[in-house]
């Protein structure tokens, strides 16, 4: 039935994962009610927030390595999951 | 303590009474009960419907961005190959760079020409219903009709104001061959069919300030472009907000008026990324390079909005 849509092993995992990480945040917030601060972006966020800008820049780590350089991307994987990891914990 | 701080700091507090009790404790979360959030299902039917139309159809770009698919049974999985290819290709950098330089020309020329046609619009009488029909007409024609007037309009020989141009001014003018003119004709064009959104949503939050705001002014003897630029400007905060997040997103992905007027050309010229998103994607029918391209477009889409609306809507707190 899903023929259609081509799935693969790796993106499956990857929406997998974001379907994980949003429930994950839904029943957090439901634990304890996100509290909105002001980190380094220097904007008040809460930690759905940070979550959102800390996968665009994940992204855009990815994007821009892949457009500059040759070297292997799960280094990029690496930076971007970093980048991604810092806004959400001082973001 | 919080609380006392919050109604102190807020920057209304001065002006107005402060926010009653129960307000105050709501602020402070100091509510321990658990609220009803059944009303969230009333949401559902939205959420099935995005997800069948935009939610699936993503994934499914996705997938197709990593593999070179022949048919659901025949296709090999490539990587992130299509992602370096697009990134690295000079045809799609060149189409961001214009794209961008395109959309930036869009804003600084419609956005202050739409508040200024709104300044200037007639606030009572007959006349407000005249100047409104006048201002929304080239809104309400379709995007191909726009296309299709411009292509005609700008043609040196039985187009108006190209033959205008090149006869009366003397200046020679052809979009056809000249990247340049083909660029201006694309932006007018632009500005003539968008200038009027601008305009509209400026004029409605024109009317939404308070006489007595004016009043006040007028007694302090401000002059008019004190006027606009403390009471009008920043009281506009939010409709231009809106104004700039919708211009800079069609204008970002504008696709048929170029399409219809130049086709992209002379040369690239007027090549903007959906022309060339499309160009691959129908055109070549290459849909792993273009799933690449269309997500990668979609980031960019996504990041700019962000920050105009993060820049727009926290800036006045």
């Amino acid at each position: 039935m899903l023929d259609w849509m081509v799935w693969t092993v790796p993106t499956a995992l990857v929406f997998a994962g974001l379907a994980v990480l949003l429930i994950a945040m839904t029943v957090w917030g439901r634990i304890s009610p996100p509290v909105a601060r002001r980190g380094f972006l220097r904007i008040e966020t809460d930690r759905g927030d940070r979550l959102y800008i800390g996968l665009i820049s994940a992204a855009v780590v990815l994007a821009g390595w892949i457009a500059i350089t040759d070297l292997s991307m799960w280094l990029a994987l690496g930076c971007a999951l970093l980048v991604a990891v810092a806004i959400g914990i001082w973001g | 303590m919080t609380d006392q701080t919050t109604v102190a700091q807020s920057p209304s507090g001065a002006a107005e009474p402060a926010p009653p009790p129960a307000e105050e404790a709501k602020d402070a979360r100091v509510d321990p009960r658990p609220k009803n959030n059944r009303a969230w299902w009333l949401v559902l039917p939205v959420v099935v419907s995005v997800a069948f139309t935009a939610v699936i159809p993503l994934m499914t770009v996705v997938n197709y961005s990593v593999q070179d698919v022949f048919s659901p049974s025949e296709r090999i999985f490539v990587g992130l190959e299509w992602f370096r290819e697009i990134a690295r290709d000079p045809e799609v950098r060149g189409a961001f760079v214009r794209t961008l330089l395109f959309s930036a020309q869009v804003l600084l020329i419609e956005i202050p020409l739409g508040v200024a046609v709104a300044v200037a619009m007639p606030r009572r009488g007959v006349s407000v219903s005249v100047a409104l029909v006048l201002v929304a007409l080239p809104l309400l024609i379709p995007w191909n009709v726009v296309g299709t007037i411009w292509q005609i309009f700008a043609r040196g020989d039985i187009g108006l104001g190209g033959w205008a141009i090149n006869n009366v001014l003397g200046v020679n003018f052809n979009y056809t061959l000249d990247s340049t003119d083909a660029w201006l004709t694309v932006l007018v064009m632009d500005v003539w069919h968008w200038t009027p959104l601008v305009a509209l949503l400026a004029y409605a939050g024109l009317r939404s300030i308070p006489q007595p705001y004016f009043q006040a002014a007028q007694i302090d003897g401000a002059s008019a472009w004190a006027t606009f630029r403390h009471i009008q400007l920043p009281r506009l905060r939010g409709v231009l907000t809106i104004a700039i997040l919708l211009r800079f997103m069609d204008s970002f992905m504008i696709y048929t008026e170029p399409f219809v007027v130049t086709g992209g050309g002379p040369g690239n010229a007027t090549s903007f990324l959906s022309i060339l998103l499309s160009k691959i994607a129908v055109g070549q029918f290459d849909l792993g390079p273009a799933g690449a391209f269309s997500l990668l477009y979609f980031l960019f889409v996504q990041i700019l909005c962000y920050v105009f609306f993060t820049v727009l809507t926290r800036s006045g707190r």
